[in-house]
């Protein structure tokens, strides 16, 4: 007896051992998601306080007045916001008022209009026209959009007003409607590809509900599409409006960078995000306190679009349009009526029965005026697009075509007008941006899973709601404000000169985290619950169930998240050319400015005025929007593949 | 009774599948007429060809002639062939962004009217011709989709009366109802007949022979059995016919 009771005693501790291992694994593994839940309110409450603290001296000299202030003299130190501020606002008012229409048509034409077969290559550029960096779509502003503007659109809005206020007559080609325009374009794209999905979530049977009463296409779409897709088309908006506010790179380029508030559209101006990236590393003393009560302000703007967008959206998504507009006086029920006798047509119904032909003509022809109207918004918001990438590719197609283009660093400086340039590269860049990303991505990438496994699977208190809508807002905090962030961080606990390689893949790893965690969250949500629970039943340990079935089931949304969280790294900008400086060399210590594929563009045009890198910069402009381009193509293939089941 | 809807020599195609293989149908007026047959044998593709709703599908294509009171439907407007050919969907559908009130409205403003007193006339009447009134008499302003399931796919029977429908095509209106809302749409189908062609595609055997006056029996595409509904399941003229009403497939 004793023989047979030892193997079976023997089994059963070792099944506590095990059990036991699992259970201390899967603790562990829960404080591990916590842990990056909490660090992401660490960053946040970091960033105003790092913000706050830099301000403190500009607060404790100008007050609440620094609003109002309108000079940034830097000899006389006296500093005022409201430029940048008025700036900002009127920038992003115009580039909303320009982009709302057309991004609207866009997406009406992709989901509801555009025969089959064109629908996912036109889903596909408005991505992509998303994934353009900043810093290329201001590039190509300044070489073709400004000066067309300049030519032909300023003068006939000049000659139109007579030179009124608005339009008052200006100062060059640089100026504050370039800049609203410039923004229309980059957030078109962003708009467009969110509304779209949004019309594309209605129920289909919506829309037959609506044909089938005798709808037009465009009817159907306003009865049955529009109501449900509104909360989505807000979102659309307000992200855009978030992104215009935030811009920093494109601004800078063709704003003229002057810090005055004219009544003019047409004269030169500033925004707080183009005012930071100016003049911040030049900065000191009460000069930089200021420019971090201004970087403070725009944080307070992205945090209040954001939180009212999110009190809007609830409100689309509760029906506010149920309530009847005006109180109805109660009907009267109608008489009871003999089974079997017709409805009858009283008078009303049979006059609008007899023009019903005459009346039909018009609605087929409001139809046609609504496809006409898609087709022009899609026409205005493909030529941006179409030219960037005409004007890249023949500026800069020599370029990338040849070797040594990868392989050299810039040619030494080399003066505008002279003929016989040597032929550089842009070597050190790319080796910049592939360590930085890549340290980026080995940090944040990881990080950020756990967080977004935090928000979905473990986290079910008020904690986890903070934590949701810091990511969001994070997800909405401009990325000149990472760079500050960043950038005072490593000016806290370093030399106070270090730019480097670190401090940039720091600033892009802090811009990575929010995307993931958010994707992660999103790729976890659209699991279904029978997946967990099929899982759980057999007697899988939590955590196991988590890391293998449930993200096993939505590895390709996952992968996609991670993608495009690269790639906003890569073609990053604003936040490199505070974090990481400005280098023509190859990287020989990582404590060291650095030079990568994105700021080299900027820095061609801003810094290093008196060289000659305009072909470079377009080669990088290039090389940046052909991995756009592919990392797109990936991502949409990506999705449209079905998920490999995962194992336990 | 007339002949309402004329189908002749029908066929619909989803790209290169063909649903429907010549189907020549007479629908009568003033009578219901039940589709029977087995899942995926193309009921409701057929209903969906009679007010032109197939041609919204990808790749939809279609052959043949379906002529309204002699008028070919291919020929006429097609906005105003789904005025006067309403359609219930199998899944209620009202619209959630609209009120009771609003959705059986919609059809009504598509028309032009817009007076006050006119709206409230012709919603009232349409929502007591679908039975519904007493129940939302007092909820016009509810979201449609707060109803119940039933009185949703009542909710959508009287926005299609709204707007004075001749024929009426229900597609499996009761598969996604209880008993009870089963019952009170088949009580209010029985009352409908008397004044539109109704065309019911049903699932449910039971159901077609408490409801239709006339039954067409589907299979993989084809009608194979057309008859007046006694008839048809008392003693089916094919073998086919006979083996699915007793119940051997399906
Ligand atoms: N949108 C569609 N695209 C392609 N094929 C379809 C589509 N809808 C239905 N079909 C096919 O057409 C045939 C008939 O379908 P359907 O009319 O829905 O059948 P039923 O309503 O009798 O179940 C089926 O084989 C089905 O697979
Ligand atoms: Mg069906």
């Amino acid at each position: 007896m004793d023989a047979d009771v030892g193997p079976a005693t023997e089994r059963r501790r070792s099944t506590d051992r095990r059990l036991r291992s699992l259970l201390r694994r899967g603790l562990a593994f829960r404080l591990g998601v916590t842990a990056v839940g909490v660090g992401l309110v660490v960053v946040f409450v970091g960033l105003v306080v790092l913000l706050v603290g830099g301000a403190s001296a500009s607060i404790a000299r100008f007050g609440p007045g620094f609003l109002a202030g309108t000079a940034w003299d830097v000899p006389r130190g006296i500093f005022g916001a409201w430029p940048a501020v008025a700036g900002t606002l009127i920038t992003s008012a115009l580039a909303l008022l320009l982009a709302v229409p057309v991004a609207f048509g866009v997406a009406l034409f992709a989901s509801e209009i555009a025969p089959r077969w064109l629908r996912a290559p036109l889903a596909y550029f408005v991505d992509l026209g998303a994934a353009v960096p900043s810093v290329v779509y201001g590039f190509w502003a300044l070489v073709v959009l400004v000066p067309f503007l300049y030519g032909s659109v300023d003068p006939s809005l000049e000659r139109l007003s007579g030179g009124a206020a608005p339009f008052a007559s200006g100062s060059g080609e640089t100026n504050v409607l370039a800049a609203g325009v410039v923004l229309a374009v980059m957030i078109i794209p962003t708009i467009a590809a969110i509304s779209r999905e949004a019309l594309r979530a209605v129920p289909h049977e919506l829309r037959e509900g609506a044909l089938g009463i005798g709808a037009t296409r465009w009817e159907a779409t306003r009865m049955a599409v529009l109501g449900p897709a509104a909360p989505g088309l807000v979102g659309a908006v307000v992200l855009g409006l978030g992104r215009a506010i935030g811009e920093t790179i494109a601004v800078a380029f063709v704003i003229g960078n002057i810090y005055q508030v004219q009544g003019s559209l047409l004269a030169r101006g500033s925004t707080i995000p183009s005012w930071l990236v100016n003049g911040f590393n030049e900065s000191y003393g009460l000069g930089r306190s200021s420019l971090y009560e201004l970087a403070a302000i725009l944080l307070v703007i992205s945090v209040v679009v954001n939180l009212g967008a999110r009190v809007l959206v609830r409100r689309f998504e509760r029906g506010a349009r149920l309530r009847p507009r005006g109180a109805r006086a109660p009907i009267a029920a109608p008489p009871p009526r003999e089974p079997g006798t017709p409805l009858g047509t009283p008078a009303w119904f049979a006059r609008h029965d007899a023009a019903r032909s005459a009346r039909l003509r018009r609605r087929h022809g409001v139809q046609l005026l609504v496809v006409v109207l898609a087709v022009g918004a899609v026409a205005v918001a493909a030529w941006p697009l179409v030219s960037l990438i005409d004007t890249a590719a023949v500026n800069g197609g020599a370029a990338i075509v040849r070797p040594s283009f990868y392989t050299s660093a810039p040619p030494p400086s080399c003066g505008i007008g002279q003929t016989s340039c040597p032929l550089g590269g842009i070597g050190p860049e790319i080796e910049g941006t592939l360590v930085m990303v890549g340290l980026a991505a080995a940090v944040a990438l990881p990080l950020g899973i756990l967080g977004g496994i935090y928000l979905s699977e473990y986290a079910r208190r008020r904690f986890s709601r903070t934590v949701g809508l810091l990511v969001d807002v994070l997800l909405g905090v401009p990325t000149i404000l990472i760079g500050i962030f960043v950038f005072s961080v490593f000016l806290a606990y370093d030399r106070p000169d270090d730019q480097s390689a670190f401090a940039g893949a720091a600033a892009l790893g802090v811009l990575m985290m929010p995307i993931v965690v958010r994707a992660t969250e999103l790729a976890l949500r659209s699991v279904p619950t029978s997946v967990r629970e099929g899982a759980l039943a057999l007697g899988f340990p939590r955590h196991r169930v988590t890391l293998r079935v449930v993200l096993g089931s939505c590895r390709s949304a996952l992968v996609t998240g991670c993608l495009l969280a690269v790639m906003r790294a890569a073609g990053e900008t604003a936040a490199l050319v505070l974090t990481a400086g400005t280098s023509l060399y190859w990287i020989t210590d990582l404590r060291a400015p650095v030079g990568a594929l994105a700021p080299f563009i900027y820095d061609a045009l801003m810094v290093y005025t008196n060289s000659n890198y305009e072909t470079d910069a377009w080669g990088a402009a290039l090389v940046l929007l052909l991995m756009m381009a592919v990392v797109s193509l990936a991502a949409r293939l990506a999705v449209r593949a079905p998920d490999a089941q995962g194992s336990v | 009774m007339p002949t309402k809807l004329e189908v002749r020599e029908l066929s619909a195609w989803y790209g290169d599948r063909q649903a429907l293989y010549d189907v020549s149908i007479d629908l009568t007026d003033r009578a219901t007429t039940a589709i029977i047959g087995p899942s995926g044998c193309g009921k409701t593709t057929f209903l969906r060809c009679l007010n032109r709703l197939h041609e919204e599908a990808p790749g939809a294509r279609v052959a043949g002639a379906i002529r309204l009171d002699g008028e070919d439907l291919g020929a006429a407007d097609v906005v105003s062939v789904r005025c006067r050919v309403g359609m219930v969907f199998q899944k209620p559908n009202p619209f959630p962004n609209m009120s009771v009130f609003e959705n059986v409205a919609a059809g009504l403003r598509l028309l032009g009217v817009r007076r006050r007193e006119e709206l409230d006339q012709g919603v009232a009447e349409a929502l007591v011709h679908a039975g519904l009134w007493e129940e939302v008499e007092h909820q016009l302003d509810a979201p449609g989709s707060s109803l119940s399931g039933g009185q949703q796919q009542r909710l959508c029977i009287a926005r299609a009366l709204a707007v004075r429908p001749e024929v009426l095509l229900m597609d499996e209106p009761c598969s996604a109802l209880d008993p009870i809302a089963t019952a009170k749409v088949e009580a209010l189908l029985a009352r409908l007949k008397s004044e539109y062609a109704v065309v019911v595609v049903t699932h449910n055997l039971a159901q077609a022979r408490r409801i239709s006056d006339t039954t067409a029996f589907f299979y993989l595409g084809k009608v194979v059995e057309v008859g007046p509904t006694a008839r048809l399941f008392g003693s089916p003229a094919e073998k086919l016919t006979e083996n699915y009403v007793n119940g051997r497939f399906g």
